[in-house]
């Protein structure tokens, strides 16, 4: 589905630090959604963490720099590290060029699948983006 | 929201302060200059790469490592800091943490203008004065809180600068003196030499009350200096200055927004130095370089 311009795929889950997962049995596939990487900017590094460290929701998942932001990235589930996309730390600007496909940044090999429950689903995603849309006019 | 309007401070002050109010979870503005000259790294900056350090350590220039974005930075008492540090659910922040660069600059912009300096900004951080560069500004997210920082050039060492940093021989050295020179400016440049520290401080503290509502003013307290110190031993340690960063294969050197000045190996005897402004790409020889020093 599209909303304010932005593309939120209906398969996947989502949470408000912007990160998109794909669940795969026990194993997700985490990127930073379009909306977010539009937040951002221009991504010009990224710093991501080693396969096999175990990592719990909410704790920082690496390190993100833009135009002249820097950030963590805050995980959004709980697992150990199963793959981490060392070609989206190399051209970081392909989260910016195809969020969904070659930017996603980690395989997640989760402790307990069910955690997904607590994320959003795309129609949960798209209202609270159009909620924060209009946040952002009201501050003007 | 506090003020802290602290004149002169030492130099691992003048950048741990602000990480300190982040990290105690404090908002307030801040408004220094350091006591002596350093270098500054940004957080994802690779110390071999970007910094000479048989040089700095010659030169006793020390260093330390921020938390906030952007690149290498020569800080000293030449500079004002103006340093903001809001809780990250403060709704004065836009989602778009770039956006909010327009409303922390504007009082350095008042102040300038009303000094009768045109400083304009150039999106998303820098200000400038007729193209140059007059003003550094960096973010990032510090546990809860995100810290705006940034500075006014009164006056800048361009050769110190151009020393400090690791480049691939002293022809791209020449040539990265040469374009700082000509895309940086000061207020010094614009006939404000002699502009009192007081007198800029309470021209951005009326900015910002403008901006961000009342500011008390505070001193730094024992808290507030414990955590400072804490920060500052771990902001210049050598395990935390020696972190891997971003490297490119060839040497490029950011001189201001969309200003790089870069190596260009044609092949492994041969290599140039482009200056790129604004994706406008232009090849430095030895008869231009000349032109344009006569220039500046």
């Amino acid at each position: 589905m599209d909303i304010n311009n932005q593309t939120v795929p209906e398969d996947l889950y989502y949470d408000k630090n912007d990160w998109w997962v794909k669940l795969d049995g026990e194993l997700a596939i985490i990127g930073m959604t379009e909306y977010g990487q539009k937040n951002t900017g221009d991504i010009l590094y990224l710093e991501l963490v080693e396969p096999g460290y175990s990592i719990q929701c909410g704790e920082k998942l690496g390190s993100i720099e833009s135009g002249k932001w820097v950030g963590n990235l805050i995980s959004p589930l709980t697992g150990v590290i199963e793959e981490s996309n060392y070609e989206v730390e190399k051209k970081p600007r392909q989260v910016n060029l195809d969020a969904y496909g070659k930017g996603w940044m980690y395989k997640l090999l989760l402790n307990d699948p069910g955690e997904v429950r607590l994320l959003m689903t795309a129609q949960e995603y798209a209202e609270w983006i159009a909620e924060q849309a209009k946040c952002e006019l009201e501050m003007g | 929201m506090d003020l802290y309007n602290l004149g002169s401070v030492n130099w691992i002050e003048s950048q741990s302060l602000y990480h300190a109010l982040a990290l105690l979870d404090r908002e307030g503005v801040i408004i220094c200059y350091p006591d002596s000259p350093y270098v500054c790294l940004g957080l994802h900056d690779d110390l071999e790469h970007e910094i000479d350090q048989y040089f700095c350590q010659e030169a006793g220039i020390p260093l330390l490592r921020r938390e906030t974005g952007g690149g290498v930075v020569y800080l000293d008492r030449h500079q004002v800091f103006y340093q903001l540090v809001l809780r990250r659910d403060n709704p004065l922040l836009p989602l778009r943490r770039q956006q909010f660069y327009e409303k922390l600059l504007r009082p350095a912009i008042s102040l300038c203008r009303s000094m009768g300096v045109p400083v304009e900004l150039k999106p998303p951080a820098d200000l400038a004065v007729q193209g140059r560069k007059c003003s550094g500004n960096a973010c990032g997210d510090i546990e809860g809180c995100v810290a705006y920082v940034g500075n006014l050039l009164l006056e800048f060492d361009f050769l110190t600068m151009s020393r400090i940093l690791r480049v691939p021989d002293d022809n791209f050295r020449r040539h990265l003196h040469l374009a700082m020179r000509e895309n940086m400016t000061t207020l010094a440049d614009w006939g404000k030499q002699a502009v009192d520290y007081y007198d800029l401080a309470s021209g951005l503290i009326d900015g910002f009350a403008r901006e961000i509502g009342d500011l008390t003013p505070c001193r730094v307290d024992r808290e507030l200096k414990e955590t400072a110190e804490g920060v500052g031993n771990r902001l210049t340690s050598p395990e935390w200055l020696r972190i891997p960063g971003r490297r490119s294969a060839q040497r490029k050197v950011k001189i201001a927004e969309g200003i790089y000045l870069a190596e260009r190996i044609s092949s492994p005897r041969e290599t140039s130095c482009v200056l790129s402004k604004d994706g406008t790409e232009a090849e430095i020889t030895s008869a231009n370089f000349w032109d344009r020093a006569v220039t500046v």
